[in-house]
């Protein structure tokens, strides 16, 4: 349903001032923290917010405005003695270096943020100088922008690509049946280390995978061609890698209407009940993907660190529309979750001891558990989070976890292929420019 | 039409207060508004160097792109090679013009609209190259190439180039000398050359001017100066991706050129400055970024409606104004001597 | 390449080719009457989608309702550019590109404040689809993209006349009025009935009126034709055209705000290489860019696919500099 234009940050900021009056005045127990200062701390989103990529940053900023809300409802983030409300600073960095630069100059030396969250990619090497010589904690959705140089960027929440190997592990202990895969994924910095990391995945699961995976442009509108391709080659699975939600739906349709009978897996498959509209329940039951629904109750488990996802997910669709909601809307709240816990634990805001504190013993609470710092082998320095990743698969028509599993386990059994796989495909971090 | 050559001493006043406008400017904005200021003088060149070539009539969509080739070389020069900034930088701007040299021979078969496209088309291709996954080793593939060495800092005066004054600073330096170049281009005898070839091509050539030899001379001339913006470019950002210099960002050039205006020298200059201002300053600061590219785009319309003939037709008629004023102080009863010919 | 990859790839690149040439085909009837570049002709395919977004699958009107109103929506928004912008700006092409320009960030934005960034889901409004031979098979929902199209370029395109070049290049148009006068029929009386009599009516001295305004539009205006009024029509049905394919492939892409941006520039080279105001050059550069396109694609990659459709397309400008069938370089 169409949504309605939002409100601007002055009605957002009016709204919490209310809020925290109006707790103040009813008396609520939060006498422990003291009110009078009223003490902010400004945490930076550094996202494209217009244009075409706009769909992996403006939801996160919305998630974190509900995180924000809630947050400060009940007090605000006790880092020291004293109760701070979060307050977030958002510039668009509309997917560019040298804009992203700006905004990072912005956001650290005129608003005084301490923290910085960015989507990454093309704008975080423009960022990169300004952050190192501030020495400014920032984290991103994007693994592969770790290098060894990065030593104040984390990674703390998806750990894209590595997961996918959780998915095709648990496919190969359920349907050891099924022999050969075929892989097809767009022509970006996404698609490429993904594939990497399946191809690795399926040699540790035995899994024949026939013929070079096939990359497509990522302008292409027309997925006939390539279904027909892959197709053509008679597999028993068709993995569709990291394909982005506007890839994956016409290409599983594709495979309906060319035919397929076997097992899809996917990296994601946001919006599913429409695939499934556009396909049948029949043909979408066992679809394998990494990205669950936000109301299964496999997240209400002890170990998961995220507090009322359904709360979360039920009032992100009331203020947003259904429309709106994917992984991403979730993600940076997530990251948020770890830097308050980090933040309160060191007793200040500021970036390195932050840090020290999220990286304290080598573990650290990622959303889905316990998880460690990671990635020396792959991106040249643990600054990537890793632990354990659900597996979902579609089944009767809803998404269900039906696994959690664990990424250090599979990468403790089979890490050379993986390596293997990445140097084969460029995307290893001394292999790039 | 050439622009009328203003001789009197208040053009040199205020050209020095220009001047000290200029340097004094990073001084009084904010940190952030400095990075834009490097920004914008990079882009001043770029667009002052789109001027050249549209005088002879052609309108390229591979200007940006080109730009690109000055910047991929320059980073690659001084990454890979190990050349001294300043001399990769020179030498990105010349690979730039060696390209424009050799797309002449093609692309100026074609003209009007079909030169357009086939400009567009040969830039895009090469564009496509330096994403394409398999030259990665070479270009750096979709992610490009990253860690571009910076200008080296000058230890004796202790002025380091990562600070955007200083980088601004040399900036000025670089493109008020091209500029200076640019304008003297366009005033010379080629400039009138290149405007007969734009307005009466035909007869140009049946007075035995080599159009053909005119017209590669102002692409390849504004592509140096392009690629020269790229180098300066990608050795501040640190960082050059294809998806930087793609058609979109070429758009805003011709946005910036025909806004501001093409029938004097300035008029691409005012166009970049006051659009920049406008889209990174005051709609930012309106905090509401969804509706950005809404009001951006009603602004474009409003001032193409306003002022087709672009913003630099405001000029004379503020000259206007203030000599109207300054008349009405002197208790002048001559308006129209005080009033100057439009342009 | 096998027999059946073959043959599915040949459907593939027809139906390709067909929303491509019914976005050119519009591109190009604006283009070559009004001499404008409408950059936001992306923007109408895009309007043309979400039209078919918010009443087929939002609301669940029938489907060919949705489409035929997403017709008329996008035909309406093409008069209120031409009104708006193309007609203050007639003596200023670059002026009406710019304008253009801001119309089509104002589209996007207006699209992403109603329905937000992301993509639309619609779902197909038929499953059925023609199975041929050895499982090459085509989708009916691909099938209406195709008959529309072949619809649009014989009603458009079937007779093509030089006309001599002018200022603005030159336009080649339908003639013939009883073949026109069957195809409108066919394609009309699946909308409305009346605008079907309406365009008819306008049909025959349309076309008159386009090769007059495009010679000499001072002399056409002395002979009492309005200028105004034929580009408006011709900016409608450009626009409508445009709208038609959004709408048409709504269920079969995924409608975003920006799904229009790659459409634009392949539209342009299109038409540039059929040659300016050339509706049969356009149909033809799409059909030979889809081919190119789809098939490289399936054989090799999307990145060289899109190469070598462009170094294609250079090609064809280099050995003809006005295109597949533009006028010859004007004295």
């Amino acid at each position: 349903m169409p949504t309605k234009f939002k409100p601007s940050v002055m009605n957002r900021r009016q709204f919490l001032s209310t809020t925290a009056m109006a707790t103040l005045m009813a008396g609520l127990p939060l006498q422990k923290f003291a009110f009078g200062a009223d003490k902010v701390v400004k945490i930076g989103f550094l996202a494209p917010l217009t244009g075409a990529v706009a769909a992996w940053g403006k939801p996160g900023l919305d998630g974190c405005k509900i995180w924000a809300d809630w947050v400060n409802e009940a007090g605000g983030i006790k880092i020291g003695d004293e109760a701070h409300k979060v307050e977030f600073v958002a510039y668009d960095d509309e997917y560019d270096p040298g804009k992203a630069r700006t905004g990072a100059v912005k956001l650290i030396k005129q608003d005084g943020v301490k923290f910085i969250m960015m989507l990454g990619g093309d704008p975080w090497p423009g960022v990169f100088p300004v952050a190192q010589k501030e020495e400014m904690l920032v984290s991103t959705l994007l693994p592969s922008d770790l290098t060894p140089e990065t030593t104040m960027l984390v990674a703390p929440c998806e750990v894209h690509p590595i997961y996918n190997v959780t998915g095709v592990e648990w496919l190969a202990e359920n349907k050891p049946e099924l022999k050969t895969a075929v892989i097809c994924a767009q022509d970006d910095s996404l698609g490429k280390p993904s594939v990497a990391t399946y191809l690795a995945a399926f040699e540790a699961a035995g899994i024949k995978v026939l013929g070079d995976p096939i990359f497509f442009d990522p302008a292409t509108t027309d997925f006939a061609p390539i279904m027909s391709k892959m197709l053509g080659l008679k597999p028993d699975i068709i993995c569709l890698d990291t394909c982005y939600t506007d890839y994956v739906h016409p290409l599983t349709e594709q495979a309906f209407q060319q035919g397929f009978k076997g097992q899809l897996i996917s990296c994601t498959a946001d919006f599913y009940p429409k695939m499934i509209d556009k396909t049948s329940k029949e043909f979408m039951e066992g679809f394998i993907f990494q990205f669950p629904d936000f109301d299964d109750p496999a997240l209400n488990e002890p170990q998961i660190n995220f507090k009322n996802p359904k709360g979360f997910f039920e009032e992100y669709k009331k203020r947003f529309g259904e429309g709106e909601w994917s992984a991403v809307s979730w993600e940076y709240a997530s990251i948020m979750n770890l830097w308050s816990d980090a933040a309160q634990k060191a007793g200040t805001a500021d970036p390195k001891p932050v840090l020290e504190a999220m990286k304290a013993g080598g573990k650290g609470k990622h959303i889905f558990g316990e998880a460690e710092w990671w990635g020396k082998d792959l991106f040249g320095i643990d600054n990537a989070l890793v632990g354990f990743w659900p597996v979902v698969v579609i089944e009767d028509g809803k998404a269900k976890i039906k696994q959690y599993k664990s990424i250090p386990a599979w990468w403790a059994k089979h890490k050379d292929l993986m390596i293997k796989h990445m140097t084969a495909l460029n995307q290893m971090y001394f292999q790039r420019k | 039409m050439p622009e009328r050559a203003r001789s009197n001493g208040l053009s040199w006043v205020l050209g020095l207060l220009l001047l000290a406008g200029l340097i004094m400017l990073p001084r009084v904005v904010t940190l952030s508004q400095q990075e834009l200021l490097v920004f914008l003088v990079i882009n001043v060149l770029l667009v002052a160097s789109y001027r050249l070539l549209t005088l002879t009539g052609e309108w390229s969509l591979a200007h940006v792109v080109i730009m690109g080739v000055g910047a991929y070389g320059s980073a690659l020069m001084a990454k890979e090679l190990a050349f001294p900034v300043p001399l990769a930088m020179l030498a990105g701007a010349s690979i730039a013009a060696l390209i424009a040299f050799l797309l002449s021979f093609p692309l100026f078969r074609m003209k009007g609209f079909y030169f357009l496209i086939g400009s567009f088309a040969a830039g895009e291709v090469i564009r496509l190259i330096w994403k394409w996954s398999e030259l990665t080793w070479l270009f750096g593939g979709p992610k490009g190439i990253k860690l571009i060495p910076p200008f080296p800092d000058i230890e004796v005066l202790s002025i380091d180039f990562y600070d955007p004054v200083n980088y601004y600073y040399l900036c000025l330096i670089v493109v008020a000398i091209a500029l200076l170049i640019l304008y003297r281009i366009e005033r010379s005898r080629i400039g009138l050359t290149f405007h007969a070839i734009h307005w009466q091509d035909k007869l140009a050539e049946s007075v035995g001017v080599n159009t053909f030899g005119y017209r590669m001379l102002a692409f390849v001339i504004a592509s140096f100066f392009a690629g020269l913006a790229g180098a300066l470019y990608a050795h501040y950002v640190g960082t050059v991706n294809p998806n930087r210099f793609n058609v979109e960002e070429m758009v805003y050039v011709l946005i910036w050129a025909i806004v501001g205006g093409t029938a004097t020298f300035y008029g691409p200059i005012l166009g970049v400055v006051v659009l920049t201002i406008l889209n990174e300053i005051v709609l930012r600061a309106l905090g509401i970024d969804e509706m950005r590219p809404l009001l951006y785009g009603a602004i474009l319309i409003l001032f193409i409606l306003f002022l087709p003939k672009g913003l630099e037709s405001l000029v004379p008629k503020a000259r206007n104004w203030l000599a109207g004023r300054k008349a009405k102080r002197q208790g002048s009863e001559r308006p129209t001597e005080a009033k100057l010919p439009a342009e | 390449m096998t027999p059946e990859l073959f043959l599915q790839t040949v459907v593939n690149a027809t139906y390709a080719a067909s929303y491509m040439a019914l976005i050119a085909v519009g591109l190009v009837l604006i283009f070559g009457v009004m001499g404008v570049i409408n950059f936001a002709h992306g923007e109408l395919y895009m309007a043309g989608a979400y039209a078919v977004v918010a009443l087929y699958a939002d609301l669940g009107v029938p489907f060919f309702v949705a489409v035929a109103v997403g017709l008329l929506f996008v035909g309406a928004l093409g008069l209120l550019m031409e009104y708006g912008l193309f007609r203050p700006l007639r003596d200023n092409p670059l002026g009406g590109l710019i304008a253009s320009i801001g119309f089509l960030l104002i589209l996007q934005t207006i699209a992403v404040l109603m329905f937000g960034v992301h993509m639309e889901h619609v779902p197909p409004s038929t499953q059925g689809k023609l199975a041929f031979a050895n499982g090459v098979v085509l989708t009916y929902q691909r099938l209406y993209v195709i008959l529309a199209a072949t619809i649009a370029v014989l009603m458009f395109g079937v007779h093509m006349e030089h006309v001599p070049p002018s200022t603005q290049g030159k336009l080649a148009f339908a003639n013939g009025v009883v073949l026109t006068y069957q195809r409108l029929y066919v394609i009309l009386a699946a909308v409305i009935l009346l605008s079907a009599l309406w365009l008819f009516l306008r049909k025959s001295k349309f076309g008159w009126a386009l090769r007059a305004c495009a010679q000499d539009r001072e002399a056409a205006a002395l002979q009492g034709m309005s200028i105004n009024s034929t580009a408006r029509i011709a900016m409608f049905i450009g626009a409508a055209l445009a709208g038609v394919a959004g709408a048409l492939t709504a269920p079969l892409v995924s409608p975003t705000p920006f799904m229009g941006d790659p459409v634009i520039i392949t539209a342009f080279i299109i038409i540039i290489v059929g040659g300016i105001g050339s509706l049969e050059g356009a149909v033809l550069a799409a059909i030979l860019y889809a081919f190119v396109n789809t098939f490289v694609t399936t054989i090799y990659d999307g990145t060289l696919a899109n190469i070598v459709g462009l170094l294609l397309m250079l090609i064809v400008l280099i050995v003809k500099p006005t295109g597949l069938f533009g006028a010859k370089e004007r004295a």
